[in-house]
């Protein structure tokens, strides 16, 4: 060594001649790179492997810098650090791609919708359920209630129809319980710790579920007598059949999951019992506690709340409503109350909405089954005084308006004065709303904090409660909120505890950073819109149960689509997302330094896919001109297919003379697809290639030329 | 799309092979074909083996080459900093109106015309200038530039056999003995061009042939004052020299009647008397202490310019008769290289394109690397380039332009004598396509010279050897940039790449390669001639000499003005320029152009001087200077760099190619009132890591217009965010034009030009505009004889 330096304060030797990046490699120092190749002249035009060299008025590309006797370089300073943040934050402003398909990112679980449907319509439903169990223990349950916001988000919608996402995970799910010996997953080696669940509801269950899977303990304490929670007791079962739940729990308790049912927290067992018993504790208690109507006279009016009404039924108990049912609220529980009262045999069944259909709340498809069953909803009226009578319920009712917009965003109802009317009922429901209950907890002395809405106070990202070892997640953090969004959490809380037993620091899960083509469908690229609608396709409809079946019956209304079905209404998905997700050096780099690229929203490269070629593919949106590609067809293979076109913001990388690919003097060698720091170049692997080489290998089979393949093709960079 | 493909072929045919080829083959089959199909391009792939990827990099990176057909006649409107200034935007929708295009360009539906809008022509005193086919013309307004592009068609349809330009004039010759005029010289470099020069020479040779008034008619270039354009110069027997400007063909006939004659004539247009038609208004005298041109050059210190507007710049013996050479014969017969390089070194000679670095030293470092690699290579003859940067890009700069015009050999000269100091025996002069009078000019001094023995084989029978050819740049500004500028030499496009290993050591085909400025070079032979120390005697501690500025924008006396180092601002400014044309205050002057910054009037007693100019956080850069009054909006201009800039970036480095964009973008909100809180503060964080983190001088120094603005105008910025106004009354979104009733007439002059018709109002009543449908052009203001239009 001939150089003496410094790097982050480690005298180094070098050689004259040697890059800064080199020297620091072969010392360990780890500096990131999106456009340097190791086996091509250094180009130094992204600029993320700056470094600042002492007495230096700029920073340096540390590729492409040569280093100098006594230099003093950091290559991780504040400054250093700030650049490359913007850097990345300035190319992800101009990136056009997809990380996850849009409905993945929207799902509060993550699930691998694309992922699934992929290997689905490969038929390949076992490893499906496979990939569906690494986000959620409950698919059958799920795609069954659940409100599906990530069809909301289906790209097909910028064009077409969504993809029929929930139902497929239910077909997939189905198809799994049908067998005679359904997936478990394998249960990690024990740990020996023990953690202490409390409420067997979707977030406890999820939780039990993968902290099994990490080889930990699991006890879970339910009060009811039945485990499932808000899906047992609050769903009804035409939604969700008691059997399909039953399965599901089933396959937690084979892991190996403790369930104590009718054990009260706070009568049989305290906060401080548990923390002396368990080695951790997961709250996952709910929001059972129904919301007051506060109308006059609702104390002795004899109103029932819809979730009471909802658990009595669901463990088989009679609930007298008469002929004239009246719900007030406008959910997913008023709709599931005024459903039920209908197959209970009530005539007439109406629901008081203070707001319209825009605002409300439940599912629309809910809405239209409830309609359909012949359920009335009266819009823009609230109850304002309730009496008994001999002869049943006198509500008084008020219509309303809708004025300025509240702090959810919705139009605030305002009573219209002199409007109001009366109404008689045999039975009046509200379901206007559930809160959490955390008596049961034990006040102060379980040093667990409570937020001013009366929720447990949780950390966002861990889920640890202001109690050492002691999780909270699910509706008693977040307050009443759909089935998935506590199964997410209790998935996540799972991380955290299991972070904590082990003795690290509790960080969480990990969170991808997730680039989107566009928040929503509408304001996808005019180019990927018209592909998209070149392959417009009807969703497939569910087959219902008949409205005369449905009568007096808690049997499924949904029935399932057939292989038939689940097969075409499969080839719909997009499958969005990129296929080089797992190499991804722009991702990870752009989750290493916190990236916000919002701050530089602006124009955006335009969207173009070349698949002219017969195995690569090129998306120019997600190019970031490091000019790899282009260098290694020269120098390397001194082809030249492929070159720079324009100059400055709107300069892209393109076959020779702007033309399909298969025009160029390309000879398919493949070098450059490995080098692509991006998904801009890919293998054209197919969706479900890629999602099993992830799930088998962890690989990413968009950027790993198959050994036999690379022969055939060319040469292996050397 | 069909092409003449033979033809392609014998271009082809002539190139091939040449090292470099790339450019001068797509220019060639484009100057055939007037545009660039696609076939064509991959016809030349297969003719001569470079690749089709590279020349469609090449043919899409240069804003020379069209890919798509244009139209008969092109009209390029520029949109350079003094004619952004001085309304440039409302030239080009004038135009756009007129020819029923898009403002932004295009090609009329009958394919007569292609409209264009580009970066600068370099005739920023005469702003705002069109160019149609070869022809500026400037001083325009949107009135005018409505009508140019009839009068050019209908100049084009109707006669295709020219009128003799002197029909109607008849002299009768008369002797003026030892007064008689031997001589006339009409300034003809692009300025005096734009103004009408070309045809006030052609009607004075016309006049010289038919009434044989027997006197020599010469060309000359650039004298610097732009402003006072077309020139005429008369050289009587005994030498006397009387100057004319302004001149046009009225001028001109009045001043052949009075000095060769009289008019016998039955047409008197020539005799009769103008309203002010008095010849004594055109007559300058640069002695009469009074006169504005004794201010304009009493400041001045030329030694670039010294023989601008003396001598014919395609005459080689003008050049020697007056010294010209000399330097070179002296360095030849008794100086040794090292010599020569300590002379420049001792002169204090500084690198006149903007960076400052020691010219002397640079040399030095190239003798040393072509030593060295002489001595590695032992035997064999190792080659070492010289290169001549003349790609001028900056908008509102013409410095480079008008010495290469007006004073060619000087340049040669320059370059020949650092040749022979660093061992070069090959050299480029890289000049920029958009001057097609330098390039003209530059082959004529070269075969001039060689023919005379200073270039080619064994110099003036020295053991030195040298051939400069002439390189047409292509149109990028970053090819100012050494490494892109080799890079584009080299048939490549012009993206810079890291330094070092400099050019010394490694440049145009890996050979050791110096390459100075225009004006750099310029400076050598008077340094050689004169003396390093009395160069050395001009100055500042740090920067000696003089400088070449244009002076242009809001300047009541634009041109090319070469000061001594050390002279003050405003005293370039207001003695030299004589303050603004408008009298309105002078508000900042931006010195450096897309790379500099803007001084504002409370620093304009800053000097001309490197360190005290970066002081500023401007720059010195090439020269240009550009005048700002009181209705310049600052954040406007910001923008106007900003998009120049990122429009020039080469693209390959994320913080310009990236960086820029979204400064321009967040510029243009604000400039549309629809700023938000932050803005500011992103634009600082933008600027700073854009220049932290960029490869080149391009982007290191884009953000500069941005950071001077926001540090001396921060209020401006503001009042844009937070008010929702302009101060300047510039950003068409933030104001409303109005009529005051008080100062109204009611001539209608503003509903006439009104381009939207949003005026009304009777003959000799008030006039309203409807806010409603006014576009907030300001034609109205423009053309209103009593200013009675308000600006709010």
């Amino acid at each position: 060594m001939s150089l003496k330096l410094k790097i982050d304060g480690r005298d180094v030797g070098a050689e004259q001649g040697e890059t800064i990046l080199t020297v620091a490699k072969r010392n360990g120092i780890e500096i990131p790179t999106l456009c340097n190749q190791q086996e091509l002249v250094p180009f130094a035009s992204c600029f993320i492997c700056v470094v600042e060299i002492a007495g230096a008025p700029r920073l340096v590309p540390s590729c492409a810098t040569v280093v100098a006797e006594g230099m003093q370089i950091s290559t991780n300073s504040e400054r250093v650090r700030e650049s490359r943040r913007m850097c990345v934050e300035l190319l992800l402003s101009d990136h056009v791609g997809d990380c996850r398909g849009p409905c993945q990112v929207k799902c509060p679980a993550g699930i691998d919708i694309p992922g699934f449907i992929s290997l689905l319509a490969s038929k390949n439903t076992e490893d499906a359920i496979r990939l569906i169990k690494e986000a959620l223990p409950f698919p059958a349950s799920l795609g069954r209630v659940c409100p599906r916001p990530c069809e909301q988000q289906c790209r097909r919608l910028c064009s077409d129809d969504a993809v029929s996402i929930c139902f497929l995970k239910r077909y997939i799910a189905d198809e799994d319980l049908k067998r005679p010996s359904p997936y478990v997953p394998p249960v990690g080696k024990s740990t020996g710790k023990k953690v202490a669940i409390v409420g067997a509801g979707p977030a406890g269950l999820s939780a039990a579920f993968y902290l099994r899977m990490m080889g930990h303990g699991v006890s879970v304490f339910d009060s009811h007598s039945e485990p499932g929670g808000m899906l047992r007791y609050g769903i009804p079962a035409y939604r969700l059949p008691r059997d399909i739940l039953a399965k599901e729990i089933g396959i937690i308790e084979k892991m190996g999951a403790r369930i104590e049912c009718n054990k009260s927290l706070g009568r049989d067992f305290t906060m401080a019992s548990l923390a002396k018993d368990y080695d951790a504790v997961f709250l996952a208690i709910g929001a059972q506690k129904a919301s007051e109507m506060r109308v006059e006279g609702e104390q002795g009016g004899g109103a029932i709340s819809g979730i009471e009404f909802l658990e009595e039924i669901s463990k088989g108990n009679d609930v007298e409503t008469g002929d004239d049912v009246v719900v007030v609220g406008g959910g997913n529980t008023a709709i599931d109350a005024a459903r039920t009262a209908w197959r209970l045999g009530a005539a007439n069944v109406t629901i008081l909405y203070r707001r319209t259909r825009d605002e409300m709340p439940a599912d629309a498809m809910e809405i239209e089954a409830a309609l359909h069953e012949g359920v009335k909803i009266r819009f823009l009226a609230a109850p304002v005084k309730m009496a008994k009578l001999a002869d049943g319920i006198e509500l008084e009712c008020i219509e309303m308006e809708l004025g300025e917009p509240d702090a959810s965003g919705r139009r605030r109802p305002v009573p219209k004065k002199g409007s109001e009317f009366k109404m008689k009922a045999s039975a009046v429901i509200a379901a206007i709303g559930q809160g959490v209950d955390p008596e049961c907890v034990g006040g102060e002395e379980s040093e667990i904090k409570l937020t001013k809405w009366n929720t447990l106070d949780v950390n966002s990202e861990t889920f640890e409660t202001s109690r050492k070892g002691v999780f909270a997640g699910g509706d008693c953090s977040t307050g009443a909120d759909i089935a998935v969004t506590a199964i997410a959490a209790g998935r996540k809380a799972a991380t955290s505890i299991d972070q904590f037993l082990k003795g690290l620091r509790v960080t969480g899960e990990a969170k991808s950073y997730l680039h989107l083509i566009a928040e929503k469908p509408a304001d996808a690229p005019e180019e990927l819109k018209a592909r998209i609608a070149e392959t417009k396709s009807e969703r497939t409809v569910m087959p219902e149960l008949t409205k005369a079946a449905r009568a007096e019956s808690f049997e499924e209304v949904e029935l399932g689509f057939t292989t038939e079905q689940a097969a075409r209404e499969a080839e719909r998905c997009l499958s969005c997302g990129c296929r080089s997700f797992q190499s991804c050096t722009l991702r990870k780099l752009s989750e290493e330094y916190g990236a916000k690229p919002e701050r530089f929203a602006g124009e955006k490269r335009h969207f173009h896919v070349d698949e002219s070629n017969s195995m690569i593919r090129y998306e120019s949106h997600k190019c970031i001109l490091c000019g790899s590609c282009i260098r290694v067809c020269s120098e390397v293979k001194e082809l030249d297919a492929l070159g720079f076109v324009k100059r400055g913001f709107v300069a892209t990388m393109k076959p020779a003379l702007d033309r399909a690919w298969n025009q160029s003097s390309c000879d398919t060698c493949l070098k450059c697809v490995p080098l692509c720091p991006t998904g801009a170049l890919s293998l054209k692997v197919t969706p479900a290639e890629e999602v099993l080489a992830r799930m088998e290998r962890g690989a990413d089979a968009s950027k790993s030329i198959p050994a036999d393949r690379a022969s055939s093709y060319g040469e292996v960079i050397k | 799309m069909d092409f003449d493909k033979n033809a392609v072929d014998r271009i082809i045919e002539q190139r091939k092979g040449a090292k470099g080829a790339a450019i001068p083959l797509l220019q060639a089959v484009q100057r055939e074909l007037r545009y660039l199909p696609v076939d064509a391009i991959k016809q030349i792939a297969d003719g001569t083996g470079i690749p089709a990827a590279q020349l469609y990099g090449v043919a899409t990176f240069f804003t020379q080459f069209r890919l798509e057909p244009v139209g008969e006649h092109i009209i390029k409107v520029c949109h350079g900093t003094a004619c952004h200034v001085a309304g440039a935007r409302g030239i080009s929708e004038a135009l756009g109106d007129n020819l029923k295009i898009s403002a932004e360009g295009g090609t009329t539906q009958d394919g007569f015309y292609t409209v264009e809008q580009v970066a600068c022509l370099g005739c920023c005193s005469l702003a705002p200038v069109v160019m149609i086919d070869e022809d500026v013309q400037g001083k325009l307004t949107r009135t005018k530039a409505g009508k140019i592009a009839e009068d050019f068609r209908k100049r084009s349809e109707s006669c295709q056999c020219a009128a003799d330009p002197s029909e109607g004039l008849k002299v009768a010759k008369a002797d003026f003995g030892a007064k008689a005029i031997a001589k006339v010289v009409v300034g003809t470099g692009s300025c005096g061009i734009a103004s009408g020069a070309r045809s006030v020479f052609n009607l004075l040779k016309a006049a010289n042939e038919r009434f044989a008034l027997d006197f020599n008619l010469a060309e000359t270039g650039c004298i610097g004052m732009c402003h006072r354009e077309p020139l005429v110069e008369l050289i009587a027997r005994d030498g006397s020299r009387t100057l004319y400007g302004g001149v046009d063909a009225t001028v001109a006939k009045k001043i052949l009647v009075k000095y060769f004659g009289r008019e016998t004539g039955e047409t008197g247009e020539a005799g009769k008397k103008g309203k002010k038609g008095d010849l004594e208004r055109h007559l300058i005298d640069i002695r009469k202490e009074e006169s504005e041109e004794h201010a304009f050059f009493a400041k001045q210190k030329r030694i670039v310019l010294e023989n601008c507007g003396e001598i014919d710049p395609e005459k080689i013996e003008e050049y020697e008769a007056r010294g010209g050479y000399s330097s070179l014969r002296k360095v030849l017969a008794g100086m040794t290289p090292d010599a020569v390089i300590e002379e420049i070194k001792a002169s204090g000679l500084r690198g006149r394109g903007g960076a400052g670095f020691s010219t002397g030293l640079k040399w030095k470092f190239t003798r040393d690397a072509i030593i060295a690699s002489q001595a590695s290579q032992a035997s064999k003859a190792s080659q070492a380039y010289i290169i001549c940067n003349a790609d001028e890009g900056d908008p509102g700069a013409f410095m480079d332009r008008s010495v290469l015009e007006s004073d060619p050999h000087r340049v040669l000269e320059g370059m020949i004598i650092a040749a022979y100091a660093i061992g070069a025996d090959k050299g480029y002069i890289y000049c920029r396509a958009e001057y097609p009078l330098a390039v003209k000019r530059l082959n004529i001094a070269i075969e001039q010279a060689r023919a005379k023995g200073y270039l080619g084989a064994k110099i003036l029978g020295s053991a030195h050897s040298l051939e400069i050819q002439v390189k047409e740049g292509a149109g990028a500004f970053v090819c100012g940039e050494e490494t892109a500028l080799i890079a584009s030499i080299e048939g490549r496009r012009g993206m810079p790449r890291v330094r070092p290993p400099f050019p010394a050591q490694s440049g145009l085909w890996g050979k050791p390669t110096n390459i100075n400025n225009v004006e750099t070079f310029a400076n050598v032979p008077w340094i050689i001639k004169n003396g390093a120390a009395a160069f050395a005697a001009m100055g500042t501690e740090r920067s000696k000499g003089s400088k070449v500025f244009a002076l242009a924008g809001d300047v009541a006396r634009g041109g090319l003005v070469e000061v001594p180092m050390g002279i003050s601002l405003r005293e370039v400014i207001e003695e030299i320029g004589g303050g603004t044309a408008s009298g309105l205050p002078v508000k900042a002057v931006q010195l450096g152009g897309p790379s500099g910054g803007c001084i504002p009037a409370s620093l304009m007693d800053t000097v001309v001087d490197y360190e005290a100019v970066n002081a500023t956080g401007a720059i010195m850069g090439s020269g240009g200077m550009v005048v700002m009054d009181t209705r310049a909006c600052m954040v406007d201009i910001a923008r106007f760099f900003i998009d120049f800039t990122q429009k020039e970036s080469c693209g390959k480095c994320t913080f310009c190619r990236i960086g820029t964009r979204r400064m321009l973008e967040t510029l243009t909100r604000i400039t549309e009132g629809e700023g938000e809180k932050g803005d500011i503060e992103l634009l600082e964080e933008l600027c700073m890591r854009v220049k932290d983190s960029s490869l080149c001088g391009l982007g290191q120094t884009a953000p500069n217009p941005v950071l001077t603005t926001i540090k001396y105008f921060r209020d401006e910025y503001e009042a844009h965010i937070n008010e929702g106004r302009c101060p300047a009354g510039k950003c068409r979104a933030l104001i409303t034009y109005s009529i005051s009733s008080e100062k109204c007439i009611g001539c209608g002059a503003c509903i006439r030009v009104c381009p939207v018709d949003a005026i009304t109002g009777e003959k000799k009543k008030l006039h309203v505009i409807d806010q409603a449908i006014c576009t907030r052009c300001g034609a109205c203001m423009q053309i209103c004889p009593v200013d009675a239009v308000e600006v709010k």
